[in-house]
């Protein structure tokens, strides 16, 4: 004790602590892991084991079965339309073939009799005055155009049967090299269009074909994707078989080959890494609510074992297996070690948010619902974007985006990967940090609503005020998600109609993210109950999040607000792209808005459930105000 | 039995939510696919080289598709380059074809719906020039019927959305037995039926009858809300039967794996994989039930559909009556 040790000797140990102590907590929490792995081998014994394997490889056989005869083996809409039709007709075996359509003796009063749905006579549809009706004349019509392209099939005169061949080209019209040619070509424009004489826009064509040969490189991957696409797209619908095996070697083909930029293949691929994961998380799911049934967990509560390596370690061997079936699936569909790097963050959420519903849940079919809920959730929010890859770069708020592109061959960036994953692994992470806040005794084996048991958790996170803040921040990634998914659910709908429904929305998300641990801090009796302590805890709740929001910045990386939309959600927080006059009032104007409507909330917080959720309207209404007013003002 | 009141009300509600955002999802990709319901919307063709006159009939009688005439390809080009058009496509002729280089902007969400139309204006330029060579053609190609503007929804609404929001309850019905089950051997409260005036087939009974009938109030639900939406519905009770046959044939599975098992982990594997290979299996059969609720609600069932439900009634009453004689043959307390 006499005098401390030199600053270096005591950084070193107290690396060395820090180091043993990891190693100690690794340890444990591998305990835990093996421990967990050797009882689930007991209980899926070899019987039930080879039962489930069988189901398994049987569901994949016919689900591999119903692909590979394009879809015509899942006969969904075999005969859902009834056709009059004339044994004598042309268009006989057209209806007959035709799988929505059921062939019916041609009768006129059948059809006013609703007795069939459509009458062929001559060369005309009849139909009756209702819709499915109309659709059973347009699903004729269509039958007749797949007939035709089928017959064309085994016509020896190939350049009689397939007239026209065509080849698609993408191109860029870049904006600035547009705008600079539109404004050069200005006065040449009008009198050179048509005799196209004169230098200047002969060098101008020059420029211009130079940049689509440019793209050339760019093209043929474009060409030789749709090619990929129209094999996909042969399995999916069966338009007309084959495609280009049939065309021999020709690289474009017939119109009706033409398929429009849509990843359907390596989006079915991409979705067969979700259907594992699901069957993991359900038993996880088990497994943890296992521990709170006749407080079987105590055991563990009471060895010398941290709440967090007890969790970690019986998450760990279900995070192995997901990343092994990851793994082996990315090998067999052909993907690469980016889509395992993708499907992992989301089965990270997965199995996160089954924790928490584990930890919330009262009994398995709470539990039921709650992983149903979440699986739901998260498959909708990764599949539904992903379905965009090709078209809009809002796709690249799912991860499975980064699957369907490993799957078509083109690159990601790392900006890319960050944006698309990092709200899941920091959500994952929060998420966990949330359950393991309720991962004692006094929660584990209690029986308690959900919405408590919630309230619990975000509680057991505060300590002093300023925790507040903390919270606040850490709330960021749920409120990106759930503002992304706001701007991907409304950007179908017309920018009139669904900018102020976006901001309403986003002004609700933020407001609620900002006041429920708040809230949760006066339930549990943390804070006082004063309009002073109320005041201090908004605005502390109001600078962590705000601090948070700068992280949103990350979107300026990526090309996001290329969107309209993107840039009227995140242009309101406070990034501002206008001149530097009003850039320093737009920087704070965002924080004092935060302190005001956190204060308000935390107010009405204060007092009681009622309060809290009427100043949660007006504070909601407040900040959307706010936002409709940032958005005029910037436009 | 509010708390159960809350169970179900959660249940719809993800029930909504998978609705409206297939929903969505169809909505959103038809508007894709068939610029034609989307309103007003009209894709500018530019049109140039040799066979551009053919092109541009053919362009005119394709609804959305709006030709424009420009004598050479750089003309055509540089109009593409200012956004006065959308595509072009230049057409030359070579060795008795038509050649077509379609050059589409590679943007967003219009591309699609501009190769959309590309596509169906050269379909249309293939049909005139397949009849215009049809004597070179062993079997000419049929002339084309017109018909109706149609929804394009009509078709999902029936053969997707309706079967989808009518199984889901059948699915979760069933999942919900393995639950109760499972956690009476978990909570080990099936050694109070040692002192109970009840046997277990009572208790699995109630637990499957009250799952299996949950099925369909919720499809019945469903239903109304269609038709309430415009949604026009045929053979409603027939459905009801489908759906409840369905949803005892789900129950029982549930608690014969429940019973097998004894653990919820393995029972519910068990069951969602047996749940999926089961429908798998119906669904590429002859009778399938998806095709089966689509012919039903849609309103073209015949005789043969009306069998096809007596059957799978049929099934499920011999399914309950296997269950029942299988718990009967269980001893509670040695579980």
């Amino acid at each position: 004790m006499s005098g401390s040790p030199p600053l270096p000797e005591r950084l070193a140990d107290g690396l060395r602590d820090a180091f043993a102590r990891l190693v100690d907590w690794t340890r444990k929490t591998l305990r835990v892991a093996r421990w967990e792995t050797s009882r689930t081998a007991d209980v899926f014994d070899r019987k039930t084991a080879g039962a489930a394997l069988l189901a398994a490889t049987l569901v994949g056989l016919f689900s591999v079965a119903a692909l590979s005869t394009g879809g015509a083996g899942v006969a969904l809409d075999e005969n859902i339309y009834r056709v009059g039709i004339a044994p004598d007709s042309p268009y006989y075996d057209a209806v007959e073939e035709s799988q929505p359509l059921a062939v019916h003796p041609p009768d006129e009063s059948a059809l006013r009799d609703g007795e069939i749905d459509a009458l062929v006579s001559g060369n005309e549809i009849e139909h009756a005055d209702s819709d499915r009706s109309r659709a059973a004349a347009a699903a004729t019509r269509s039958a007749v155009q797949t007939y035709n392209d089928r017959r064309m099939l085994s016509e020896e005169n190939r350049t009689a049967a397939y007239p026209v061949v065509v080849e698609i080209r993408y191109a860029t019209r870049g904006d600035v090299s547009t705008r600079r040619g539109t404004s050069g070509e200005s006065e040449s424009a009008a009198s050179t269009d048509s005799t196209a004489d004169g230098a200047s826009s002969a060098s101008d064509s020059e420029s211009s074909s130079a940049g689509s040969s440019d793209q050339q490189s760019g093209d043929g991957a474009a060409v030789a994707d749709t090619g990929d696409d129209d094999s996909d797209g042969a399995l999916a619908v069966p338009d007309i078989g084959g495609g280009g095996a049939l065309f021999g070697g020709q690289s474009s083909g017939s119109p009706a080959d033409i398929a429009p930029p849509f990843p359907f293949g390596s989006l079915v691929l991409a979705f067969a890494f979700l259907v594992p994961v699901n069957f993991v998380i359900q038993s996880y799911g088990s497994t943890m609510l296992n521990e709170r049934i006749n407080r079987r967990g105590e055991l563990l509560l009471v060895a010398p074992l941290s709440p967090t390596s007890i969790v970690a370690g019986k998450t760990l061997p279900y995070a192995l297996a997901i990343l092994g079936v990851t793994t082996l699936i990315a090998v067999l569909v052909g993907g690469g070690p980016l889509s395992v790097a993708a499907v992992f963050p989301l089965a990270l959420a997965y199995l996160a948010a089954t924790f928490v519903g584990a930890m919330f849940a009262r009994s398995f079919k709470e539990l039921t619902f709650v992983t149903v809920a979440l699986s739901v959730f998260i498959t909708t929010y990764a599949f539904v974007p992903a379905i965009f890859t090709d078209v809009t770069p809002i796709a690249l708020i799912s991860p499975l985006t980064l699957v369907v592109r490993d799957l078509q061959g083109a690159a990601v960036s790392a900006g890319e990967y960050a944006f698309a994953t990092g709200s899941f692994y920091f959500g994952s992470g929060v998420l966990f940090l949330l359950g393991v806040g309720v991962y004692r005794e006094e929660d584990l084996f209690t029986q308690r609503a959900v919405p408590l048991k919630f309230l619990d958790a975000l509680d057991s996170r505060l300590s002093g005020k300023r925790s507040v803040a903390l919270l606040s921040a850490l709330f960021i990634p749920f409120v990106f998600v759930a503002e992304l998914l706001t701007v991907a659910v409304l950007f179908a709908l017309p920018i009139q109609l669904s900018l102020p429904l976006l901001l309403a929305s986003i002004a609700a998300v933020e407001e609620f993210a900002k006041s429920i641990h708040v809230y949760a801090g006066f339930a549990k009796n943390r804070f006082e109950r004063s309009v002073s302590t109320a005041v201090v805890l908004g605005t502390f709740s109001a600078v962590g999040f705000f601090v948070g929001e700068k992280a949103t910045a990350i979107i300026q990386l990526v090309d996001l607000p290329e969107l309209a939309l993107g840039e009227a959600a995140f242009a309101t927080s406070g990034i501002p792209e206008v001149g530097a006059t009003g850039a320093l009032g737009l920087l704070f104007a965002p924080l004092l808005l935060h302190v005001v409507t956190a204060s308000l909330t935390a107010i009405g917080a204060s007092k009681n459930r009622l309060l809290y959720a009427a100043s949660l309207v007006v504070a909601v209404a407040v900040h959307t105000f706010y936002n409709l007013a940032v958005v005029v003002a910037v436009a | 039995m509010l708390r159960s009141e809350k169970t179900i009300v959660l249940a719809l509600l993800i029930q909504l939510f998978i609705a409206a955002f297939s929903s969505f999802l169809v909505v959103g990709l038809v508007s894709l696919y068939d610029p034609g319901s989307a309103e007003g919307y009209e894709v500018d063709v530019g049109v140039s080289g040799e066979a551009r006159y053919e092109l541009v009939y053919a362009a005119h009688s394709v609804s959305g598709a709006q030709p424009i005439l420009f004598d050479t390809e750089r003309a055509a080009q540089q109009a593409f380059d200012r956004r006065q058009v959308d595509a072009i496509l230049h057409t030359d002729r070579r060795d008795g074809r038509i050649h077509v280089t379609a050059t589409v902007p590679d943007e967003n969400v219009r591309t699609t719906v501009t190769v959309t139309q590309v596509r169906d204006t050269l379909r249309e330029l293939e049909r005139r020039e397949r009849f215009e060579r049809s004597e070179s053609l062993s079997t000419p190609p049929l002339e084309l019927p017109d018909a109706p503007a149609s929804s394009p929804y009509h078709g999902f609404t029936y053969t997707a959305l309706i079967p989808l929001l009518l199984f889901l309850p059948v699915f979760i019905s069933g999942s919900l037995v393995v639950d109760s089950v499972t956690e009476e051997f978990e909570r080990g409260t099936l050694e109070l039926l040692r002192v109970a005036p009840l046997s277990l087939t009572d208790i699995v009974d109630g637990k499957l009858l009250a799952a299996a009938g949950l099925a369909p109030a919720q499809a019945a639900l469903w239903l109304v809300v269609l038709s309430v939406n415009g949604t026009a519905i045929f053979a409603p009770l027939r459905l009801l039967a489908l759906v409840a046959a369905m949803a005892v044939l789900a129950a029982g599975l549930g608690v014969f794996v429940s019973l097998v098992t004894a653990e919820r982990r393995t029972a519910q594997l068990l069951y969602s994989l047996g749940v999926l290979l089961a429908f798998a299996g119906a669904t590429l059969s002859p009778v399938s039930p998806t095709n089966v609720v689509a012919r039903l609600a849609i309103g073209s069932a015949d005789a043969a559909v009306t069998l096809v439900v007596v059957g799978y009634v049929a099934l499920a009453v011999v399914a309950y009556g296997g269950v029942r004689a299988a718990v009967g043959r269980v001893d509670a307390t040695s579980v």
